[in-house]
């Protein structure tokens, strides 16, 4: 029956894929879909960006495999949309036309700018992707029971995102997205009701039995998070990254205005903070119904909490509709794994494309035909790179990958983006340094973390560290020392470039300023401004 | 893309206004809710025993703190929207 669905769900996101080709016909559409998206539907596509299976299926097994840690943990991924929502989603929109490369050239004047921002996004969006597909790898073997391999689906998710990207661009990838975030609503308000009716509708005697299984501990904190100083720095670059990823930026060109981008982010806040107070309800059933053994005994990582879950509440294991609601959740991760890994992928392609291809090497002359073409050909590229890229690090242990993207964007993107907006001073030296110093510090920072330099015991196979050694920098998460390192290249670049503050200089600044707050010059579509 | 788009006109009270009001507004709300943010782990690290009290029934602080910065987020998104209508005004007298 899971196989029925998911291929159903595929049939259906491909279906909308082949008609969203009829319509994409210049490389603006394939960027951000024409920037014709309405505001509700971009705000349901953030949502589903962001909502991917690490969320749906880690902070369930998080819940209930550590109680309260766990739940904390999803309180830092919704408080982010904040900072998107009052500083970077408006500007954004007014500044740029398909990339965070445009609004920082539009302000600093500087070609070279564009590179460095579009490597930032290639590499940010690299690491982000490798950790998806090595997931999408062992969630699908995990949930076909070990029908399909790692090594088999991979690829297949690979191509399918190809598909998707190549033929429909990004009106597809967004309407992907939009089926994908209403499916997981759905499965998530549904179980979330069932579980209510199983307590009586009560969330305290729901933790009443938690509390009789795992004992007090588990409905405080420090179960999971036992340092508090990594605790904050991991907070840190979660509030502060997201207003830096890639793939969440980009979605802000697909509406034609800045009140629409503004829109989307509220839409984006209801529909992801009601499903992160609901994975309270999930994970904390997950504990009391099913057991912590059960849990692990099905996957160590808890990622088969979600599905199980559904099992035992549409009627237990061995009932028809027990077998329903494990397929059915099983294909909604499914289709969360496809989703995201698309969105991820147009974020690279386009910035490949738009700010490399024809910014760089065509000096911005590249007809649309040919810009068409090559963001096609980026997306294969990129496909085929994600699937080799997973197939090499499937052994690995990545779960880190995805807080190292965070912090790769709170610590190189965000000090830029900034600056950017608010610094009368800020130049294109420091917007450099900022970028190259913010991504080159943050990875030498998890390079010599305990996430990369660890012993691990020699009876283990699979997870390994790359580093076999005592690590020399003490935290997991390198946010709390890099976001301020960002900063700090961003300023002193500045400095180091600095010439004499001319009045031309304050005339961009001004104008700069202008456009981003009163969104003059913009007039909705992307063929207009540039 | 060198082409001002904001002529001289633009320079005036209307647009002031904005930046003033505007750039007031986001520092403002973006240290409170950063502040109040961090309160969840800055707890969660240094007062165990506050955050696993039980305030109502089975339900612990720490829950309630967590659900309550949910509420925070939702309000401050109303808050602003409510209050964008004031910067759309000004931007649009601004532009003309």
């Amino acid at each position: 029956m899971t196989f029925l669905l998911a291929a159903v769900i595929v049939a259906v996101t491909l279906a909308v894929t082949f008609w969203a080709s009829r319509r994409n016909t210049s490389a603006g559409d394939f960027y951000v879909a024409g920037g014709r998206i309405s505001a509700t539907q971009n705000g349901i596509a953030i949502a589903g960006d962001y909502m991917s299976a690490a969320s749906f299926l880690g902070i369930t097994g998080l819940i209930a495999l550590n109680g309260y840690d766990g739940f904390m943990y999803s309180v830092g991924w919704f408080i982010a949309y904040l900072t998107v929502l009052f500083i970077v989603a408006e500007p954004l929109r007014n500044l740029g036309k398909y990339t965070l490369a445009d609004m920082l050239v539009y302000r600093l004047k500087d070609p070279r700018v564009r590179t460095y921002a579009a490597v930032s996004t290639i590499v940010i969006s690299t690491f982000y992707m490798i950790a998806q597909v090595v997931g999408a790898g062992s969630l699908i073997s995990l949930l076909s029971r070990g029908a399909i391999s790692a090594d088999l689906a991979i690829p297949l998710v690979g191509v399918l995102m190809i598909i998707y990207v190549v033929v429909g661009g990004m009106l597809a990838t967004t309407w992907v997205q939009i089926i994908k975030a209403m499916l997981l609503m759905f499965a998530t308000i549904v179980m979330t009701v069932l579980i209510l009716n199983r307590f009586g509708w009560s969330f305290s005697n729901m933790l009443g039995v938690v509390e009789a299984k795992n004992g007090a501990a588990f409905l405080g904190a420090g179960v999971k998070y036992t340092n508090p100083i990594d605790l904050i720095s991991l907070c840190l670059a979660l509030v502060l990254g997201t207003a830096g990823l890639p793939h969440i930026l980009v979605r802000f060109f697909t509406v034609p205005t800045a009140q629409d981008a503004r829109k989307s982010v509220v839409w984006a806040m209801v529909l992801i903070g009601a499903f992160y107070v609901m994975t309270a309800f999930m994970g904390n059933a997950a504990n009391a119904l099913l057991g912590k053994g059960a849990i692990e005994a099905a996957n160590k990582a808890g990622n088969m909490a979600a599905p199980l879950l559904a099992e035992n509440l549409f009627g237990g294991a061995g009932t028809l509709g027990g077998e329903f609601g494990l397929a059915f959740v099983t294909a909604v991760a499914f289709a969360t794994i496809l989703a995201v890994v698309a969105g991820l992928t147009i974020s690279a392609s386009t910035s490949f494309t738009h700010d490399i291809y024809n910014g760089v090497l065509k000096g911005g002359q590249a007809s649309e035909k040919d810009q068409f073409r090559v963001a096609r050909l980026a997306t294969v590229a990129v496909g085929v790179a994600a699937i080799l890229l997973g197939l090499a690090a499937k052994t690995q242990n990545v779960a880190f990958l995805v807080a190292l993207a965070f912090a790769l964007a709170a610590s190189a993107n965000l000090p830029v983006i900034l600056f950017t907006l608010f610094w009368r001073r800020f130049n294109a030296t420091g917007a450099m340094w900022g970028i190259v110093g913010g991504i080159l510090f943050t990875l030498l920072l998890i390079a010599i973390s305990p996430n990369i330099m660890k012993i691990d015991p020699d009876t283990l196979t699979t997870g390994r560290h790359l580093i076999q050694a005592n690590a020399i920098f003490p935290l997991e998460n390198p946010g709390l020392i890099s976001i301020p390192a960002g900063f700090l290249f961003a300023y002193l670049g500045t400095l180091i470039g600095a010439r004499r503050h001319t009045p031309e200089d304050d005339r961009i600044f001004e104008d700069m300023q202008f456009r981003a707050y009163t969104g003059a010059g913009v007039d909705g579509t992307v063929a207009a401004h540039d | 893309m060198t082409v001002s788009s904001a002529p001289p006109a633009a320079r005036n009270a209307a647009y002031q206004q904005l930046v003033a009001q505007r750039n007031a507004f986001t520092l403002t709300m973006t240290v409170t809710f950063l502040v109040l943010y961090f309160l969840l782990p800055v707890l969660a690290g240094y007062n165990k025993p506050l955050m696993a009290q039980k305030v109502v029934g089975n339900v612990t602080f720490g829950y309630v703190l967590a659900f309550a910065e949910f509420i925070m987020g939702w309000v401050m998104a109303y808050i602003y929207v409510v209050k964008a209508r004031t910067f759309d005004r000004l931007a649009q007298e601004a532009r003309a």
